[in-house]
């Protein structure tokens, strides 16, 4: 699919979120409560959901905060994988162990305990919409050792490539080389890891709900409707669970189109 | 680089497709063999040392006691001990063994062995939890006139003692053996830690059937260690498993729509899903929060406003009783048929709340002080059901104006806010009631007790309602007559139903699922519930 | 010589960065919230003895030094010290269960490569196909492994090995195709197409040497992928292996159990960091 084809439709797309959330008389948080997992009916397009909310309503809300929460929080996570794994190939050998040596720290230790901690500073009437920022954050600063480590390989191997030797002869400093020359080699590397860091992350914000951080109710959660997946019953009782993982891999097929080309 | 697939490489790759296939394999169960999941590992199979469910499943089909409670009539029945004789004084029992018992590996049993393990629960030294019902166990004494009488003397009457026996194995005298010498019905053969217990049949257990026939009936039982619900229901549906004890209410639908015989609603249980505000003084909460909670007009408002009938049908899919007290109706012999309590009606807590100087600014409510009434309703995570009913009640607390916000946290770090720190709001949770008697229920009202949870371990009681709760526990504790201690329940059931400290919610029903190839199963209510006479079950067509 | 030099400096680094992870394991598992806290204790029938032995255990192990002594005691005393939950040793709960892990990896990891790589590879050549044989892969990614379980128990098919395969190939795919795109457009492959190279010869002699060592490099990013499924993994297949185990030492803040399992990951992890060729000059576009 062109590139320009893929942002339409992902405009589009949030656009359609974006009305559906804002349509008079839609609530992604109003109880119909006696219209529990229903199908799709006249006042319900795709169904209520568990409660009796409207499953459609809550899907786009939901597209809307997770995508942008998630979309954030892998663009800043794989920009510290880039921008740790490069400076530790550009830097002195020291340099370089140490912040390996911290990445490989920072994958090794039980993170749960810091979130848990991290839940106990925070005031328990923390709106959901700051639980949901401070989720999203917090992926963003653990995400980043995975990927750090390849990307520093990665730049290691590019060093000693013969146009980077001959752009240092030239006289390009180091900042320029990675900018110029460096970055657009790692694309193949920081691309992917963008594109699997968004679905990761969703998921990964409503397993954090165990712990009191997530999106909270009555805010929908994307990665909350995922997990209804896991329940067999919810699966037996209606079709329309299946809405959420539908959404998102269009999603995630047009962000790959959209950065197919780069 | 050169590429081949070789013969080599292509059986390497085949041998890795095939390890691909297999789940993790369970032991195969055997005919006359039962099997069922428990959530988690036994923490001991030391009977004395017992205090939580999976160790207490496996004492209960192992160890022989003196007396067995049944689950249907709640009644005391004879087990290892052909009767019993409590004094007038209730300061002394006198046990009366059957002849000719053994333990599983042949030996005797008599009321030397009897003593032994009665005076091992009483020792400080083996911390038996049990061991706090007798009251004053270190003053207990236990002797054994001859081989088949024991003679228990307590300092102090007790009531319902014949019940606490239900709990102590008897097991050979300076020989504890962890479960695999037993006097009851099965003995454990072999433990997998994170996998299984397997119980084979005790070969000299003294029961017989009516035709003369040697109990149990089966050959062995396996319990499996599995805490997924998903795994659990798919191979009680595949026949591996025979059983199921509390089913959530989700899967009951699922699994009707299969087999209607193969599920059981027994009505509600003894359990209850209540929620209650934080009024200990010394909470880290501003004042203004603090003085919402003492309020009992503030109690009882959120009560009145919340759509206890919905709880009940979507939480529970319909498997719940709305609840207005502690006690269930399913303990008919103490629950108080004539509770008066705060219904159903937003109107009446909106006035409520006028009257106790709240009023709406926007759609807010706000207090006095012009405090806008926002807090935190504090449960655990992974219990679906609770979640929805937190949600439910976000909404229903929405329309009178208050702002709720719901925070799960795992089990320990709720214990650590709700017990030691006291820095929660509100909090939702469940209250597992095994017994139906209210002495279990001691800790739970009693003002000075860390489990008095609205306001844990007070010096002296904080307000008259919960000194007269104080008084009238210590009565029904102590009084001799049944109508007495019942008199003094209902009152108490009635000044938490006007007072609210607790605001209870519903009362869960009993779910079960049951294969129906087993016969000889009575179900029950009180635990364990499909399983307290397991040496009479067997699968149809078996003997 | 260098050799010697070399393994003892990454040995050193292993050490290294195994006392980091006890020490933040450690202060991690002690300060957050609950590590004093027993489910018993809402149980009016144990409460107060679950709370009394509480107290004399915060007594005895509640500071960061009395907790790393006792720690350090258990190691140097070979059974690696006492379960909080189970009261065993942390031997003889670890030993069984890394070999189920051990066998649970390997397997996922070579055929998640696998599936990758025969799938990355013919659609980077074959580029009509790929919008298409990339969906399947783009749908593994959304969906949890929660539900990929559920419908492995559904589908009375598969089990622990596939759903971590699945999840390791559709992450290695995204990489993996964008190495082999990239690797097609080199200037020398160009040139060697231009020149009618066959296509075997192109693949085995120019090709795969090229995208050999970033290969490597992805194997890593694997392996520690793989690491952090273990948990999820065996937690919802309920396999007993270490993954399952560390789970529960994490809910049950059985510490002695969650620092062995987390030095055994951190040094899986700097044995994964290890697996890397010299630097060597790369043709790329």
């Amino acid at each position: 699919m062109k590139r320009r084809v893929a942002v339409v439709m992902l405009a589009l797309m949030v656009v359609a979120a974006g009305v559906i959330v804002m349509l008079p008389g839609t609530s992604y948080k109003a109880q119909d409560r006696e219209a529990i997992m229903s199908g799709a009916t006249a006042h319900h397009w795709v169904g209520t959901d568990d409660v009796g909310r409207d499953r459609g309503v809550r899907v786009a809300a939901a597209v809307l905060l997770g995508l942008g929460g998630a979309a954030a929080a892998a663009a800043i996570t794989t920009a510290i994988a880039a921008a740790v794994g490069a400076a530790a190939a550009f830097s002195a050998p020291g340099v370089a162990s140490v912040l390996m040596l911290a990445s490989d720290l920072f994958l090794s230790l039980p993170w749960l305990f810091l979130l848990m901690m991290v839940r106990s500073f925070l005031p328990l009437t923390t709106s959901p919409l700051h639980s949901a920022v401070v989720t999203f954050s917090i992926l963003a600063a653990l995400g980043w050792p995975a990927c750090a480590r390849a990307v520093y390989r990665g730049t290691l191997n590019l060093r000693s490539s013969e146009w980077m030797i001959q752009g240092r002869a030239s006289g390009l400093r180091n900042t320029q080389l990675m900018r110029r020359h460096v970055l657009p080699h790692l694309l193949p590397l920081l691309i992917p890891q963008f594109l699997i860091c968004v679905p990761a992350f969703i998921v990964a914000e409503a397993n954090l709900g165990t712990l009191g951080l997530g999106i909270a109710e009555p805010l929908p959660s994307w990665g909350a409707m995922l997990l209804e997946l896991d329940n067999s019953a919810s699966l037996a009782l209606s079709h329309w669970v299946y809405l959420p993982v539908v959404v998102l891999v269009m999603v995630l097929l047009l962000l790959e189109s959209l950065t197919a080309e780069v | 680089m050169n590429v081949r697939f070789g013969v080599r490489q292509v059986t390497a790759l085949v041998s890795v497709i095939f390890g691909l296939v297999g789940a993790c394999q369970m032991p195969s169960k055997g005919p006359g063999e039962l099997a069922w999941a428990m959530r988690y590992d036994p923490k001991t199979f030391d009977p004395a040392k017992v205090d939580e469910q999976a160790s207490e499943e496996v004492r209960f089909l192992t160890d022989g006691v003196l007396i067995r409670v049944n689950r249907r009539t709640q009644q005391p029945e004879p087990e290892l001990a052909a009767s019993w004789n409590v004094s007038r004084d209730g300061r002394m029992i006198s046990f009366r063994l059957r002849q000719g018992l053994r333990f599983s590996d042949g030996s005797a049993l008599t009321s030397r062995d009897v003593a032994w393990s009665l005076r091992r629960v009483l020792d400080p030294a083996t911390a038996a939890p049990v061991a706090d019902e007798f009251l004053a166990p270190q003053e207990v004494k236990v002797e054994a006139p001859d081989a088949l009488t024991v003679k228990v003397h307590l300092p102090k009457r007790v009531i319902g003692i014949e019940n606490v026996f239900d709990e102590i194995a008897i097991e050979p005298a300076e020989r504890p053996s962890e479960g695999k010498v037993t006097s009851g019905p099965f003995t454990v053969v072999d433990y997998k830690r994170g996998q299984y217990v397997r119980l084979a049949r005790n070969a000299n257990y003294w029961r017989r059937d009516a035709a003369g026939v040697q109990l149990p009936y089966l050959t062995g039982i396996r319990l499996d260690v599995l805490n997924n619900r998903e795994r659990e229901i798919s191979l009680f549906e595949r026949g591996e498993y025979d059983l199921i004890d509390s089913l959530p209410p989700d899967y009951f639908g699922l699994l009707q729509k299969k087999n209607p015989r193969a599920v059981l609603d027994l009505g509600p249980s003894l359990n209850t899903e209540e929620m209650w505000f934080n009024q200990a003084p010394g909470a880290p909460l501003p004042d203004y929060e603090k003085a919402w909670f003492r309020n009992r007009a503030f109690r009882v408002a959120v009560s009145q406003a919340i759509h206890r009938a919905d709880l009940a049908r979507i939480a529970y899919d319909g498997h719940a009783t709305p609840a207005y007290g502690f006690v269930s109706p399913a303990n008919r012999a103490w629950h108080n048929d004539g509770l008066r309590f705060p219904h159903e009606d937003v109107a009446a807590a909106a006035q409520l709340l006028a009257g106790a100087g709240f009023h709406k600014s926007g759609s807010s409510l706000v207090d006095a002080g012009g405090h806008a009434v926002k807090f935190s309703i504090l449960t655990n995570a992974g219990n679906a059901a609770r979640l929805k009913i937190a949600t439910l009640i976000q909404q229903d607390l929405a329309a009178i104006g208050m702002q709720v916000t719901v925070v799960a946290l795992d089990f320990p770090a709720l214990i650590d806010r709700l017990m030691h720190k006291q820095d929660y709001e509100a909090c939702l949770l469940g209250l597992s009631n095994v017994e139906p008697d209210p002495n279990t229920q001691m800790n739970m009202w009693i003002s000075s007790s860390p489990n008095h949870q609205w306001d844990p371990s007070e010096k002296t009681p904080a307000t008259p309602w919960e000194a007269q709760i104080d008084k009238l526990m210590q009565e029904q504790g102590t009084a001799l007559l049944q109508k007495n201690r019942k008199l003094a329940f209902d009152q108490v059931q009635q000044i938490v139903a006007d007072e609210q400290p607790f605001i209870y919610l519903v009362y869960p029903n009993t779910l079960y699922a049951l294969s129906p190839s087993l016969v000889g199963v009575e179900p029950s209510i009180f635990q364990p519930g499909l399983i307290w006479n397991i040496a009479n079950v067997r699968r149809q067509g078996t003997k | 010589m260098r050799t010697v030099v070399l393994i003892c400096r990454r040995l050193g680094r292993t050490l290294l960065l195994l006392a980091l992870v006890a020490v933040g394991t450690i202060l991690l598992m002690r300060f957050a919230p609950g590590y004093f806290s027993d489910s018993r204790e809402m149980d009016a029938k144990y409460a107060q003895r679950e709370q009394t032995e509480l107290h004399q255990e915060e007594a005895k192990s509640g500071t960061f030094r009395q907790l790393a002594a006792s720690t350090l005691g258990g190691w140097l005393h070979g059974d690696l010290g006492s379960s909080r939950q189970y009261g065993v040793s942390v031997m003889e709960l670890v030993r069984p269960r890394l070999r189920v892990t051990a066998v649970l990896l390997v397997r996922g990891v070579v055929f998640g490569w696998l599936l990758a790589l025969c799938t990355a590879f013919p659609l980077s050549v074959w580029r009509k196909a790929r919008a298409v044989a990339g969906v399947p892969f783009t749908v593994l990614l959304a969906i949890p492994t929660g539900a990929m379980a559920t419908l492995c128990l559904l589908a009375d098919m598969g089990g622990p090995v596939l759903v971590l395969s699945l999840l390791l190939a559709a992450r290695d795919f995204k990489f993996l195709q964008r190495l082999f795109d990239s690797a097609w457009t080199a200037p020398h492959l160009l040139q060697a197409r231009a020149q009618g190279v066959r296509f075997d010869r192109l693949a085995a002699a120019h090709l795969l040497p090229n995208v050999t060592p970033q290969i490597l490099g992805l194997a890593t990013l694997s392996i520690v992928t793989a690491l952090s499924a273990i948990v999820p993994i065996e937690v919802i297949f309920d396999v007993p292996g270490l993954g399952q185990l560390a789970w529960s030492a994490a809910l049950n803040r059985d510490l002695p159990v969650l620092l062995t399992i987390t030095l055994l990951m951190a040094a899986a992890v700097s044995c994964a960091g290890m697996i890397a060729p010299r630097d060597r000059m790369v043709q790329t576009a």
